[in-house]
């Protein structure tokens, strides 16, 4: 019961991240990508490969994570965001397929299908370490870097960007270096993420890093409450809470439970934003838009 | 002779690719709802023809289902969903969300259902005969092509001829129309969200014909209807229509070098080329912000 | 009369074949209020659009204080001291009063504004003084989209404001105010230009214009059909006849 809470809280940090990173992009800044599990993905198979071919260090992983998926999304995010709103969720979403074969396909680098098994437990400096704490220590950082940077200047500037674009143009901001930058925080996010993930299941294949794993983390942000700090943990933490608790319904078949899981998630996502556009956390009248 | 083959495949494929683009653009085009449960209303129209067809209907008749399947889901998802949202200035985001969770629950419906996997209707339309040395073409090919050229030209006069299509173009050309002519524009969005579903069904019969279906196609088919319109030009239905044909060509004859996985790719290599070399798309104008 | 600060030449701009403007040329002066007046479709927006860069021009130029700024992007024009309202304000809806103001005075796009401490307290100085001068002090901490018509016109002109800018492009900033807002736009308008902004305004109300303006150029069809003292080109029958929809064909 006890390794079954902790594997739970692990989880719940790493999707904590994944969730507050996306938020950083999708209820900060209006952009919006469908293609997060794809620099989660990168971000593992980075680590991965770091832990088995170089070294176990959990730190040297998911930096290495970070730079990687931070580097590459700012590759892709520089030509994508100068398409309207409508075409970049497009994109992310053509990226996303593209991405999915290509996980599938490089063996060298992903093991095709079969994933990457025998990934080291994490050491940090030689001295090995439980995944949870790590994750726990990676999510409070990373919260704590988002609260910071949201309620100052850039956190204003990605606002004003969601809210009406031409107008932040129109004061001086330079809109498409600020979305990039977003993007790439927060996909250098989800790439510590990935790192994590990897060390935390020692196994990794293109399963976790498909377009419903996308879906899924854009479920969390947005049922939890987008523009928020702890909107996305919420969702997160009840999204994954989900398959147990429906694990509990005697009336669900057992091979159903992935497909009644994503139902309530998809009903969710769309009542929410007939009823209650901000999420559960958040106030009312967010998604409301003027401009 | 390869090449031929894989041509003419393509060309059936790009005439399900182009009616299931224009029906998205035509939707995007007169209410600005980015209509993502657009590939939905084409899983929908599959599923019930096949349905229709093991439970021994004659053809026309789950035709007629299945259509009528895919204009009544897209004028619920307006009515219920969509028309809610925009009354209380949801944004894109959140209209864009809401389409999103719809395809969910109507693809993990299919899936339960009618189960998961490859599901297909087998006709006598849809076996090959030897029409040029090396080359096969079943009958089905014959009837896409033709169903497609048919119902761009009716749409083509009722969009030009009749007051009601007039009116659909004139939205279009100038979204601003949507609020100066508030009271019809309820009407007009029905009958734009009724067409542009309809033009689905047929390309989803067709498809449950050849390649088959899948619970998950909903997301593949409104992947290339956006890819389509996004190549197409923005607001043009016309450039949709075409580019769908072209991307059903390229990923068609993409076979000739490379393995089936990668196939599907070639569009979205076409998108992100369009994308960063011409935003504003074939037929598109440039905007001003 | 000072040099002009702004001078454009021969802007023209035509969609699809129509010419929305055809050969416009401005001089904008420091302290002097100029007012593009003209029917609806004169293309007195596009002129500020070209300016801006949010359109490019097909022909012209357009000088600020002699260095071209034809061809930059919005924002670096902005950057360079233009500074705008919309007639459809864009403001940040979801952000307080203050942020929205804060954020005018916070140009880089970088993580951290440059300067330090010192430019941090003069950017906080800028936005308070904004909010003073259109009356918005004790609603700061609201947000945009819960305040009244006017307010939020007067918000869009705290933006402004604390941008620091020399030039002023507003387009239709005293449309549907009631007359007590007016006069206090009117004398914030007339505060800017003693302190040397160059201000052009859009405006349909002739009331507003005579009040506030120097000088008029009326536009019809794309071009600048007269220029000069408000007094003149008011009086004159025939730009009358334009601007009130009879174009002298009348049967």
């Amino acid at each position: 019961m006890i390794a079954y809470l902790t594997n739970l809280a692990a989880l719940a940090a790493i999707f904590g991240i994944l969730a507050a990173t996306l938020n950083v992009a999708v209820g900060y800044a209006g952009i919006f990508s469908v293609a997060h599990a794809v620099f989660f993905g990168l971000g593992a198979y980075a680590g991965a490969q770091i832990a088995l071919v170089l070294v176990p260090d959990a730190l040297v992983a998911m930096l290495v994570a970070g730079l990687v998926s931070g580097v590459l999304s700012l590759c892709l995010a520089l030509p994508a965001l100068r398409v309207r709103g409508e075409y970049f969720v497009a994109a992310s979403l053509g990226l996303q397929m593209m991405a999915t074969t290509l996980f599938s396909e490089w063996k060298t680098v992903t093991g095709g299908i079969g994933g990457l098994t025998g990934i080291p437990r994490p050491h940090i400096f030689g001295v090995e370490v439980g995944t949870l704490p790590l994750a726990l220590a990676a999510l409070g950082l990373i919260l704590l870097a988002t609260a910071a940077l949201m309620r100052g200047a850039f956190g204003r500037t990605l606002r004003s960007i969601r809210d009406a674009e031409s107008a932040a143009e129109a004061l001086g901001k330079n809109v498409a270096a600020a979305k990039a930058l977003a993007v790439a925080f927060a996909c250098a996010g989800a790439g510590v993420a990935g790192a994590l993930f990897a060390l935390h299941m020692q196994f990794v294949n293109v399963e976790s890093f498909n377009l419903d794993q996308s879906v899924l983390i854009m479920a969390m942000v947005i049922i939890g409450g987008t523009g928020t700090l702890l909107g996305p943990l919420v969702g997160a933490v009840i999204l994954l809470s989900l398959p147990a608790g429906l694990a509990f319904l005697p009336f669900i078949p057992a091979t159903e439970v992935g497909a009644v899981q994503q139902m309530v998630y998809g009903l969710a996502m769309t009542l929410l934003m007939i009823f209650r556009p901000a999420g559960l956390v958040g106030d009312l009248s967010r998604g409301k838009s003027t401009a | 002779m390869l090449f031929i083959q894989l041509l003419l495949q393509g060309l059936q494929v790009g005439a399900i690719y182009a009616l299931t683009a224009a029906g998205f653009a035509l939707i995007f085009g007169a209410t600005r709802v980015f209509h993502f449960a657009h590939g939905s209303s084409f899983a929908l129209a599959g599923y019930v023809f096949i349905f229709a067809m093991q439970a021994g209907w004659p053809w026309w008749l789950g035709g007629l289902a299945a259509t009528l399947a895919a204009t009544l889901f897209g004028i619920g998802v307006f009515w219920f969903v969509y028309r809610p949202i925009q009354r209380h200035e949801g944004s894109f985001f959140t209209v864009f969300v809401a389409a999103f969770g719809v395809g969910i629950v109507v693809q993990n419906l299919i899936g339960i259902f009618a189960g998961r996997g490859f599901a297909s209707v087998d006709t006598s339309l849809s076996r090959a005969v030897e029409v040029l040395p090396d080359v096969f073409l079943a009958q089905v090919f014959w009837v896409a092509i033709s169903v497609a050229c048919l119902l761009f030209a009716a749409l083509t006069l009722f969009l030009t001829r009749h007051n009601a299509g007039v009116a659909l173009r004139a939205l279009h050309q100038n979204p601003d129309l949507l609020r100066a002519y508030g009271l019809s524009s309820t009407r007009l969005s029905l009958l734009a969200f009724a067409l542009g579903s309809a033009l689905a069904a047929p390309a989803a019969m067709v498809t449950a014909m050849t390649s088959g279906m899948n619970e998950a196609i909903g997301h593949q088919v409104m992947l290339i209807s956006m890819a389509a319109t996004i190549v197409g030009g923005v607001g043009s239905l016309r450039g949709a229509a075409l580019a769908g044909l072209m991307l059903g060509v390229a990923e068609s004859v993409a076979l000739n070098f490379v393995d089936t996985q990668w196939a599907e790719a070639v569009s979205f290599l076409v998108l992100f080329a369009f994308i960063i070399f011409r935003p504003s798309g074939i037929f598109g104008i440039a905007q001003a912000r | 009369m000072s040099a002009p600060i702004l001078v454009c030449e021969g802007l023209s701009r035509s969609f699809g074949g129509v010419k929305a403007v055809a050969g416009v040329s401005l001089a904008l002066p420091a302290g002097q209020v100029t007012a593009l007046v003209g029917p609806n479709g004169a293309g007195k927006t596009t002129v500020f659009n070209l300016i801006t860069g949010n359109l490019r021009a097909d022909a012209g130029s357009a000088m600020l204080r002699g260095r071209s700024i034809m061809g930059l992007a919005p924002h670096k024009v902005a950057r360079m001291g233009v500074a705008r309202s919309f007639q459809d304000l864009r403001l940040f809806t979801h952000m307080s009063v203050r942020d929205n103001i804060r954020t005018a005075t916070e140009t880089s796009a970088w993580f951290w504004q440059p300067g330090g401490a010192t430019a941090r307290r003069a950017r906080e100085a800028a936005t308070e003084e904004a909010l003073a001068r259109t009356g918005l002090l004790e609603l700061a901490e609201a947000r945009a989209i819960d305040l009244a018509y006017a307010e939020r016109k007067f918000l869009s002109m705290a933006r402004i404001l604390a941008a620091r800018a020399e030039i002023w492009l507003l387009d239709e900033p005293a449309s549907g105010l009631d007359l007590a807002s007016r006069l206090r736009f009117g004398a914030l308008l007339k505060e800017a230009r003693r302190q040397g902004v160059a201000i052009c305004l859009i405006e349909h109300n002739l009331d507003v214009v005579t009040e506030l303006a120097d000088r008029i150029a009326f536009l019809d069809q794309g071009q600048v059909l007269a220029e000069g003292e408000p007094e003149a080109i008011l009086k004159d029958p025939k730009l009358a006849a334009i601007y009130f929809g009879d174009r002298g064909e009348a049967a």
